[in-house]
């Protein structure tokens, strides 16, 4: 028997009114803020060539902008480190076996050789 | 010509609805899709001013932005394994051993 | 050109250096430092007589030693010496009896082979310097830092023995009795200070000059609301009760008598002749304060008059020889009181001189006589010593007639001097001082009979006991100083005869003039015009001549001694006293005030002090802890807010952030 899912409705969604009030006030700012007229973009400029030369410190772009070579280079890093963490923090190098979250989470061979490896 | 105050009330609205899933989401990795969220509304706000100023360091900032959110993931998702494996489920509201 | 004068803290300081001699090497110097004692006395004494020539020449001397805290908008506090006829007298007084009494105290201490000798001879060279830089200090503030630590000297003296369980506990008792009227002096010195900015007691801006000054409409002083008249008798009288404590009067005389426990030669010099002399000496030093506050002076006489009856009265019941002169030596204080109530200055400074000679030989005889009987003090088993100690004996009655005021030894000019002068400024029509006059002259015939019965019972008739019949050798450091003031208790009157003066017209009352000239404003004339104005003493101009009353107190004092000669100037006397019956209980209980003050202790301040007791703890203390607590709880229900739980923390963030941008929003007027 399925039951159609429900709403989880109930009192642990008090504290979104917070986030509520921070969006009325945001939109509040907002819309008596005034803006000055946008610029846009020259008609046929190439916005993505002009990132591309902006990454390296190029200014052959159409569009004018800053450069970051620098934050180019600093977010490649970055993303290696990132990756090298994730790794590291994935890794299990504490158990052997017999413990439990190693049972249930490399698929059921574990668990199958105990019980049958002797068989195979 | 869309009025620049479109695209902020619309990144204001996103980035609220990611804080929304902070304050009531339990599972953990629902948390991280919500701080998503609102990474991805300082995006939209940053693009929006490229297009005001006429200036492309808005998009590209925002391709960095994109890029630590990535990274920020990861990590992210490195935590949650290890609280999984101290507090046996990813439910945030479990994890309280740092309190007075 | 250096004069004698400028020696002056030398007169303070070798006592004080014996003091340090003898509390540091007192144990290995041969006589535990008695000789370093009698040095330094003995120098002082010779200082003190040539102190006495110069100011003889005129001279006089003030000078700040030593200003120990300089006001810059407020009061200074200095140590200065202040040398006038006054103060010569009472340097010449102090250091010729301390003297005399550190030569006898080798025939009492050391020849009596007592332990801890230093300490003995280190607290009276401490003494004697405490009491001459009381002498000479030049404003109140000294002299109440040295009032006080005489008081210490006497505690530390009185309780020489302190392994015997009377001495220490009868030295608590004289230095809190004392310390309660010092509490009262304190008030007063404050309120001096406050009052006038200054408590010199020398000089054209010292306070009496600056009192008689606001009464006179010259100056103005603060006076806290009150009438400058009723402000000075308030601060007179709280003065007053310093000096009522030091100079044991009513109420405060409770102390005296039980400190004779201390050594005989201690109460020679401490309680007889010097300290006790220091309440009597302070008010004659601010005469000048007291003259103009006609209330604080009928409240002197009175009290004066009363204690000289009141503790006669119980000296007539008393056994043991020093009780009897213990109680001799407060009614004689009443006298002096009673002489400067009422006006009569150079009576009182007289009479303190005379009673300091006579007194301390007194004393000292009584310690030859206690030596003798091996310490028995008992006068029912003396008798018949008169002619085993014939020194003693003859010394003693030279004291006791002087004592009870018989022609011509000195006590008689002395004392009837203070009687005439209270009888002439009473008859000017002041009540109170007819009543004061009333009661010193009825204790004239008391004073005559203890006196004698105390010469007759110890000294004449049978022996009472074996001691008494075979007593101690004492040897000539006893008679010594016995023979030097048996000469002067004899002739220390002669220098200030006025009724003689008053009848012949010769120019002898020598006191008088020695008083008469000094600062401008210490002098006795310039009393006699402040007597005269404010409190009308003579202002009626009654014209007495001293022969009559001089006789009748004479005539009482003859009495006294002659009803003693027929009760106890026999060879078995009985108590007669016991035929009083119940009288005689209540004097020797001494009117139960000793009991008294215990019950106001008891009862008044134990309730009051555990009131206090409790409001310190409960209310002070309570509010101390009450903010402690306060903290304690606010921070056990803030802590929390740490829940643990991350998202409780993102919403107090979000709540954050979001009260921070409607403040600056509504601040900076984003949303107008």
């Amino acid at each position: 028997m399925t039951t159609k899912p429900e709403l989880n409705l109930g009192s642990h969604l008090v504290p979104g009114l917070a986030a509520a009030a921070l969006f009325v006030v945001m939109a509040a700012t907002i819309l008596s803020a005034s803006f000055p007229e946008p610029q846009g973009f020259a008609e046929g400029a190439n916005v993505t060539a002009s990132i591309g030369y902006a990454m390296f410190n190029l200014e052959l772009g159409d569009i004018p902008g800053e450069s970051f070579l620098v934050g180019f280079i600093t977010i490649a890093i970055t993303l290696d480190v990132a990756l090298d963490g994730a790794v590291h923090l994935a890794t299990r190098d504490d158990d052997g076996e017999g413990s439990a979250d190693a049972l249930l989470a490399d698929g059921g061979r574990e668990l199958k050789r105990t019980l049958f490896g002797g068989e195979e | 010509m869309v009025p620049p105050e479109y695209y902020l009330l619309l990144s204001a609205a996103v980035f609220c609805i990611g804080l929304f899933g902070i304050l009531t989401r339990r599972n953990a990795l629902l948390f991280l899709m919500s701080v998503e969220l609102m990474l991805n509304a300082a995006n939209i706000n940053l693009v929006a001013f490229s297009f005001v100023w006429g200036n492309v360091t808005g998009q590209t900032f925002g391709l960095f932005t994109m890029a630590l959110a990535a990274a920020e993931v990861a990590v992210g998702i490195g935590i949650i394994l290890v609280l999984y494996r101290n507090f046996d489920g990813v439910d945030v509201t479990d994890a309280t051993t740092m309190r007075w | 050109m250096v004069g004698i004068l400028d020696f002056t803290p030398a007169i303070v300081l070798l006592p004080f250096v014996s003091f340090l001699v003898a509390l540091s090497v007192g144990d290995r110097l041969p006589k535990g430092g008695a000789l370093a004692g009698i040095a330094a006395t003995g120098g002082s004494l010779a200082l003190s007589i040539g102190t006495v020539l110069a100011v003889a020449g005129g001279e006089t001397y003030t000078a700040t030693i030593y200003t120990w805290a300089e006001g810059l908008d407020a009061v200074d506090l200095t140590f200065g010496v202040l040398i006038d006829p006054l103060s010569a007298m009472m340097l010449l007084i102090v250091t010729l009896v301390a003297f005399l009494v550190h030569v006898f105290s080798l025939g009492y201490m050391n020849d009596e082979d007592e332990t801890g000798l230093a300490r003995y001879y280190a607290g009276l060279g401490l003494f004697t310097a405490s009491m001459l830089g009381f002498v000479v200090a030049d404003n109140l503030l000294m002299a109440f830092m040295f009032f006080e630590l005489v008081g210490l000297c006497s505690y530390l003296l009185i309780g020489f023995h302190f392994r015997e369980p009377g001495p220490p506990s009868a030295a608590k008792k004289a230095f809190l009795v004392t310390r309660f009227g010092d509490y009262f002096f304190l008030v007063g010195v404050v309120a001096v200070f406050a009052t006038f900015g200054t408590a010199s007691f020398v000089g054209s801006e010292s306070f009496p000059a600056l009192a008689e000054a606001a009464l006179r409409g010259e100056a103005s002083v603060a006076t806290f609301g009150f009438a400058p008249g009723t402000w000075f008798t308030i601060v007179g009288l709280l003065i007053l009760g310093g000096v009522i404590g030091k100079s044991a009067q009513y109420p405060l005389h409770t102390w005296l008598p039980d400190a004779m426990e201390g050594p005989t030669p201690v109460s020679a010099l401490i309680h007889a002749a010097t300290m006790v002399a220091a309440g009597v000496y302070l008010v004659a030093r601010m005469y000048g304060f007291y003259a103009i506050s006609p209330t604080a002076l009928a409240i002197i006489a009175f009290v004066g008059g009363f204690t000289a009856l009141f503790a006669a009265t119980m000296g007539l019941v008393k056994r043991e020889i020093k009780q009897v002169l213990a109680y001799s030596t407060i009614s004689q204080y009443g006298y002096m009181m009673l002489a400067l109530g009422g006006g009569g200055y150079v009576a009182a400074t007289f009479h303190l001189m005379t009673h300091a000679f006579f007194k301390a030989l007194l004393f000292l005889g009584a310690g030859s006589v206690i030596i003798a009987m091996h310490h028995n003090e008992d006068m029912w088993d003396m008798g018949g010593l008169r002619s085993k100690m014939p020194v003693t004996y003859y010394t003693f009655l030279s004291g006791s007639l002087a004592l009870a005021g018989i022609f011509p030894f000195a006590g008689f000019w002395s004392k009837d001097e203070v009687l005439y002068e209270t009888l002439l400024h009473g008859l000017d029509g002041d009540p109170i001082l007819l009543a004061a006059y009333a009661m010193g002259l009825l204790a004239v015939f008391f004073t005559g009979l203890y006196t004698f019965r105390m010469v007759f019972l110890t000294f004449h008739g049978e022996p009472r006991s074996g001691t008494a019949k075979d007593p101690h050798g004492v040897r000539w450091n006893v008679k010594f100083p016995l023979a030097v003031l048996g000469v002067l208790a004899a002739v220390a009157g002669f220098v200030n005869m006025v009724p003689v003066a008053d009848v012949t017209g010769l120019e002898i009352d020598f006191l008088h003039k020695w008083l008469e000239h000094g600062f401008e404003g210490l002098t006795v004339e310039h009393y006699g015009t402040l007597l005269h104005d404010f409190p009308a003493y003579g202002a009626a101009g009654v014209e007495l001549s001293p022969l009559l009353p001089g006789a009748v107190s004479l005539g009482l004092a003859l009495a006294g001694a002659v009803v003693a000669h027929r009760l106890y100037n026999v060879p078995e006397p009985v108590e007669h006293t016991d035929r009083l019956g119940g009288i005689k209980t209540v004097l020797y209980n001494n009117y139960y005030q000793d009991e008294y003050q215990v019950w106001i202790a008891n009862g008044l301040t134990r309730p009051a002090a555990r009131v206090a007791n409790k409001f310190d703890g409960g209310v002070v203390d309570g509010v101390v802890n009450g903010v402690s607590g306060v903290s304690l709880f606010t921070g056990d229900r803030v802590r929390r807010i740490q829940t643990g739980v991350v998202s409780n923390y993102a919403v107090l963030l979000t709540l954050g952030l979001t009260a921070l941008i409607l403040a600056f929003g509504l601040a900076g007027g984003w949303f107008a």
